[in-house]
């Protein structure tokens, strides 16, 4: 069997491509991958305690995560449509009608 | 030991293909990259005992919410959008603090979630097994995620639709239409 450690090891390399990913890039649909990559992250530490703890319950919160990210994504693409709609961009940087 | 090179050889195709998300400048390049990259997590989840999540993985995530993407990437045309290399402070500091973050992830994990060896026994995490765990315990929740999702097709919905103004012109032009005053 593989020590569960490895797994957490993996998934903090994971999340941390992802906090790389929207820290740094402007493309909304990139940074939208870049979160959805972090979410995947925080499913595999679920996982790897699960199988530690012999214990279901971490399988149901990695099933509700991912309803929710088929939620997210889908109102958040509408989101970046929209925006492109009025700006003609999807910059996030260009996305600064609530800025003071 | 066959377990161990599956293990690495798929972690490895993980973490390559992340990295291709985040460096490319191309988003189709990306959102397929990500693609390959749930695969592999896929092959993780297996290895972890929860066969049915693999499969949940490859079709929820690999199979629609990455089709999404690569349907809106296709809808906006942003193959070809470049990416002023404009605040270079802020770029430097996104990049060291989140290797900073990542060291020290990985530094307080090997330091403190060192375990003993797995309890005895097989987990079973089956879809049998998840279906009665859903629909006892968790039945609340689940029906909570079915008005979620509703909420979430409205929201998108409302969203993504043209705005008023344009949606009025678009109205009248039909109104203009050849036939139109046959009816």
């Amino acid at each position: 069997m593989i020590p569960t450690h490895w797994f957490l090891i993996l998934s903090a390399i994971l999340f941390t491509i992802g906090v790389v990913g929207v820290l740094t890039r402007k493309n909304g649909i990139t940074i939208f991958m870049s979160i959805e990559l972090m979410v995947n992250a925080v499913n595999l530490t679920f996982l790897a305690y699960a199988r530690q703890m012999h214990d279901l319950h971490g399988l149901m919160f990695v099933f509700f995560i991912m309803a929710i990210a088929a939620a997210e994504a889908a109102v958040g693409l509408a989101i970046f449509i929209s925006l492109y709609h009025h700006r003609d961009t999807i910059d996030v940087d260009e996305a600064n009608l609530m800025h003071w | 030991m066959v377990e161990f090179a599956i293990f690495f050889l798929f972690a490895a195709i993980a973490v390559i293909f992340a990295l291709v998300v985040v460096l490319h400048r191309n988003p189709v390049v990306g959102a397929l990259s990500l693609v390959a990259s749930f695969f592999a997590l896929a092959v993780m989840y297996v290895l972890l005992d929860a066969p049915f999540l693999a499969a949940l993985q490859v079709i929820v995530y690999a199979g629609a919410i990455m089709v999404l993407f690569l349907f809106v990437i296709m809808l906006l045309n942003l193959q070809h959008v470049a990416e002023p290399n404009t605040r270079p402070i802020q770029q430097f500091l996104g990049y060291t603090g989140a290797a900073a973050f990542g060291i020290g992830l990985i530094y307080f994990i090997l330091k403190y979630a060192v375990f003993t060896a797995l309890p005895e026994g097989p987990f079973i995490a089956d879809a049998r097994a998840i279906g009665f765990r859903m629909f006892e315990a968790y039945i609340f929740p689940f029906e909570m995620v079915s008005i979620l999702l509703l909420a979430a097709i409205v929201g998108a919905l409302t969203l993504s639709g043209r705005a008023v103004g344009h949606r009025a012109s678009v109205g009248t032009e039909l109104d203009k239409a050849p036939g139109a005053e046959a009816r």
